[in-house]
C-alpha cells in the first residue's frame, strides 16, 4: 500500500503580465522562500525538487532548471523537470506524489515557474504575437505549425466540435457571464494579474474576436510568476503540521490521460475532451469518490478558455453535457450555488504562468478548503494541442 | 495568395542589437534585444513520399493498414499501432472531402502568420480516408466569417503555384465556390480560382442628418483621442507604432494619426495614408473607441472596410487602446 501524501506548505509570487524587476531565477526562489516559510522548515530539510517549467524558449534556456538547483538551495539533491504543455504544473504534482507515495523521499518541493513575456515581436512592437508564436512551436512540426497552429485555434477546434455535437450549448451570453463571474472572484486574490479588472457580461460580449469562437475576455492571459508546494509523506506531514499548527491537505486521488493528437477514426474524438473525462474519473476512483457531484466542494480548473471551462466541468461529471449552460442558468457556479469554481479567478483573471499555473490552483484550493472549512477539491490541468493532456488531483482537508 | 520567396527568418522580424532601460519605482532595469535561433536541414524521412507527392505531382497520399483497413491521411505511420504494428501501404486519396468539425477562424495570429490572417484551420476527411488532415481554409469571397464553413461542408484541396514540399503548399476552399469542372479537376491551383479583389465601398450622397452625425461623432472621437494620449496605460497600446490612416464615412472624411503613444484625429484628407478605413456610419468607429463593441468585429462583420488585410494589426491596437483607457478609468474608480 502506497504512503499517504499531503500538502504542508505553499507559496506564490504575484502573477504579473511582465516582471521587469525579476528573472525566472528570482521568481523561482521567491516562491520557494514563501513555501518553506509556510511549512515552517528550512530548505535543507527538503529531500527532492520537482520543477514544472513548460517551455524552454520562454526561459531562453534549454534545461532551464539547472541554475535553479543551487539558487533555491537544493544542490546535491534529487531534481527532475516535468514539461507537459499547459498541464505541466498538474503533472509535476502527480510526479512528486508518486515518488513520496513510493517512499523514495519524505519531503518534496514542487516548484513551477514561467517567464513568458520576455518574448517580444519587433514588427508589431508588442509581446503577445511573439508569445503565441513561441507556444506555436508546440504544434505538430510536420503538419500543423506551418499552417498557423496555435493553442487558441487548437482548443477552438474542440470547442466547435462540442458545439456541433451539442447544438445550443456554450451560448455567448453564458460564456460572457462566466467570465464576468470569474472577474468578480479574482477581487479577493491579491496575487492576481487582473485583481482590479472586473468586467460586465456586456464588456465580454463586446470584446474582439481573437480566434472564433473565442473573444478576448474569454481567454486566459499570459503571465510571469512562480508557485511552490511542500509535500510530505504521512508521518513527516503530521510532524510538520504539529509544528506549524496548520491542517494537512491530503492528496487522495490522482488521474492523468493523454489523448491522440490527430483526429478521426480510432484517433481523437474532436467533440469531447476525453482526457478530462479519464483524468478526473481516475482521480475519483483512487480517492474512492462514487458521486463527484456530492463529493466535490471546490474545483480549481485550468480555464484556458471559458468554453473549455464549461466542457471540462461536464467531462468531470459535475454538470450534464447537453445542459452545461446550467452552470449559469441554474446558478450552479454563482454565489450560493452548489459548486465553487476557481475562487482565485482562474487563469483568465489570476493569470497563466504556464508551469506555475496549476500549482497556483492547488495553492488556492488548499487555502479555500482551510478557510471555508470544506472537505474536498478537484485541481485540474489541461494542455498540449486539442486539449490532449489532462492531470487531475483530489485534495482533501483532514 | 502566392507564397513569396523569402529567407527562413524574414529580415523584418530581426531586431537590431541594442538595449534599453525600463524604470519601475525609480529603479532601472536593463532590457536586451536577443534571440534564440537554430537552422535545420531537416529530413522528412518516412514522410518524404507525402510531401514529394504534394510538391511534384499535386497528389495527396495516405497509408492503409491491411489488417483493420483504416486509411490515415496524412500517412503518419509506417506500421499500424492498432494492429500489432502491421506494415501499412501508401495509396492516393481524393482531393475533395468533408469537414470533420466546424473550423475555428484566426483573426489575431502569431507574429509569423499576421500576413495570412484571417484564416480558418480545420480538419478535412478526404474521400477515401478515415482520419482528418489539418488544413488552412480560405474563401474566394473575401474575409472568412463564421458560418461559411461548418461541420460537413464539402471542401476542395487547392495547390499553391509555388510549392516547396511543405503542408502549407495546400489549403482548402468550399466546393460551392467552384465550378463543377474545378471540383473534379485534380491538382487545382490557386491561380485557376476566381478570387474576388478587395474593392473600396462607395457611399451614397450624404443627407443633412448624415453630416450632423459625422460632425458629432468626429467631435467625440477627437475628445477621446485627447484622453487616450494622456492615459499612461492607453499609450502602451500604441507604443512604438506609427500609422497615418484615412477614414472615409458617408458624412465626411478625416485622418487618424498613431505615433508612438500619441493618438490624434483631424479633419483632413490624407494624400498618401498607410491605409484606408471606410465605414458608412462613423458611429461604428466611435463605438469601438468608446469600448462599446470591437472594431475588429466591425471589420469581420463587414461594417468597416480596410484597404490592407495586414492592417488588422493596427485594428487590434485600436481595440486595445479603447480597452486600456476603459481599464484605467475603472482602476482609478476602484482606487
Amino acid at each position: 500500500m502506497a504512503k499517504k501524501v499531503g500538502i504542508v506548505g505553499a507559496g506564490v509570487t504575484p502573477f504579473k503580465g511582465k516582471w521587469y524587476e525579476k528573472t525566472y531565477y528570482e521568481l523561482a526562489q521567491m516562491a520557494t522562500r514563501e513555501a518553506v516559510k509556510d511549512a515552517g522548515m528550512p530548505i535543507q530539510d527538503i529531500d527532492a525538487v520537482f520543477y514544472g517549467i513548460y517551455n524552454d524558449i520562454f526561459e531562453r534556456t534549454c534545461i532551464p532548471e539547472h541554475p535553479l538547483q543551487g539558487i533555491i538551495g537544493m544542490q546535491n539533491k534529487f531534481g527532475i523537470r516535468v514539461s507537459c504543455g499547459g498541464a505541466t504544473g498538474a503533472y509535476t504534482m502527480s510526479a512528486a506524489h508518486a515518488y513520496l507515495a513510493g517512499e523514495r523521499f519524505k519531503t518534496a518541493l514542487v516548484l513551477g515557474v514561467e517567464k513568458a513575456t520576455d518574448c517580444f515581436d519587433f514588427s508589431s512592437m508588442s509581446a503577445t504575437p511573439e508569445v503565441i508564436k513561441t507556444i506555436g512551436w508546440s504544434g505538430d512540426s510536420f503538419f500543423e505549425q506551418k499552417i498557423g497552429w496555435s493553442a487558441s485555434d487548437s482548443y477552438a477546434e474542440v470547442v466547435l466540435g462540442y458545439m456541433d455535437e451539442y447544438p445550443g450549448t456554450l451560448k455567448p451570453e453564458v460564456t460572457a457571464q462566466i467570465s464576468s463571474q470569474l472577474s468578480k472572484q479574482v477581487r479577493n486574490n491579491p496575487y492576481a494579474q487582473r485583481q482590479l479588472d472586473q468586467v460586465t457580461p456586456e464588456e465580454v460580449m463586446n470584446s474582439r474576436y481573437i480566434v472564433y469562437p473565442f473573444k478576448e475576455l474569454e481567454i486566459c492571459v499570459y503571465t510571469e510568476g512562480a508557485a511552490a508546494l511542500i509535500l510530505a509523506e504521512e508521518e513527516t506531514a503530521k510532524a510538520i503540521a504539529k509544528n506549524t499548527g496548520k491542517p494537512i491537505v491530503w492528496m487522495t486521488g490522482l488521474g492523468e490521460a493523454n489523448e491522440h493528437s490527430f483526429a478521426g477514426k480510432n484517433q481523437k474524438n474532436m467533440s469531447h475532451i476525453v482526457s478530462d473525462y479519464l483524468g478526473s474519473h481516475r482521480a475519483y476512483e483512487m480517492a474512492g469518490i462514487k458521486d463527484p457531484i456530492k463529493a466535490i466542494d471546490i474545483v480549481e480548473l485550468h480555464d484556458a478558455f471559458v468554453h473549455q471551462f464549461e466542457i471540462s466541468l461536464a467531462e468531470f461529471g459535475l454538470v450534464p453535457y447537453e445542459s452545461v449552460d446550467s452552470l449559469i442558468e441554474d446558478g450552479i457556479m454563482l454565489p450560493g450555488g452548489r459548486l465553487l469554481v476557481n475562487p482565485c479567478g482562474g487563469l483568465i483573471y489570476c493569470g497563466h504562468a504556464v508551469g506555475a499555473s496549476n500549482i497556483m490552483s492547488a495553492w488556492s484550493a488548499r487555502n479555500e478548503l482551510i478557510k471555508r472549512k470544506l472537505k474536498r477539491a478537484l485541481v485540474h490541468g489541461t494542455g498540449s494541442t486539442v486539449a490532449q493532456y489532462t492531470a487531475c488531483s483530489i485534495l482533501e482537508h483532514e | 495568395m502566392a507564397e513569396k520567396k523569402q529567407k527562413v527568418i524574414p529580415d523584418e522580424y530581426i531586431p537590431e542589437v541594442r538595449s534599453r532601460v525600463a524604470t519601475i519605482d525609480n529603479q532601472d532595469y536593463l532590457l536586451q534585444n536577443d534571440a534564440m535561433f537554430t537552422f535545420y536541414e531537416r529530413s522528412m524521412g518516412e514522410l518524404s513520399p507525402f510531401f514529394l507527392a504534394i510538391k511534384d505531382e499535386k497528389r495527396i497520399l495516405g497509408c492503409r493498414c491491411p489488417k483493420c483497413g483504416i486509411v490515415r491521411v496524412p500517412p503518419m505511420v509506417t506500421h499500424c499501432p492498432d494492429c500489432d504494428f502491421a506494415a501499412t501501404e501508401l495509396l492516393e486519396v481524393e482531393q475533395v472531402g468533408k469537414m470533420n468539425t466546424t473550423p475555428p477562424i484566426t483573426y489575431f495570429a502569431t507574429s509569423m502568420f499576421m500576413d495570412k490572417a484571417p484564416f480558418g484551420r480545420g480538419r478535412v476527411i478526404l474521400t477515401g480516408a478515415d482520419t482528418a488532415l489539418s488544413v488552412m481554409l480560405y474563401t474566394t469571397t473575401g474575409i472568412l466569417v463564421p458560418g461559411l464553413i461548418r461541420k460537413g461542408t464539402e471542401v476542395k484541396v487547392i495547390f499553391r503555384d509555388q510549392r516547396v514540399g511543405q503542408i502549407s503548399d495546400i489549403y482548402c476552399v468550399p466546393t460551392n465556390e467552384l465550378t463543377p469542372a474545378q471540383i473534379t479537376k485534380k491538382g487545382l491551383q490557386e491561380t485557376e480560382l476566381n478570387w474576388e479583389a478587395p474593392k473600396e465601398p462607395e457611399f451614397p450622397k450624404p443627407s443633412n442628418e448624415d453630416v450632423t452625425v459625422y460632425r458629432q461623432s468626429l467631435g467625440e472621437m477627437q475628445a477621446l483621442a485627447v484622453e487616450m494620449s494622456r492615459s499612461k496605460r492607453a499609450r502602451k497600446a500604441i507604443e512604438g507604432w506609427k500609422r497615418d490612416i484615412a477614414v472615409k464615412t458617408k458624412g465626411g472624411e478625416f485622418a487618424m494619426y498613431i505615433d508612438d503613444g500619441d493618438f490624434k484625429i483631424e479633419e483632413k484628407k490624407l494624400k498618401s495614408p498607410d491605409f484606408i478605413m471606410a465605414c458608412e456610419d462613423p458611429r461604428t468607429l466611435l463605438d469601438g473607441l468608446m469600448y462599446k463593441g470591437a472594431i475588429t468585429d466591425s471589420v469581420i462583420m463587414k461594417k468597416l472596410w480596410i484597404s490592407k488585410n495586414l492592417e488588422f494589426n493596427t485594428i487590434f491596437k485600436l481595440d486595445r487602446l479603447a480597452r486600456f483607457l476603459a481599464r484605467e478609468k475603472k482602476e482609478q474608480a476602484v482606487e
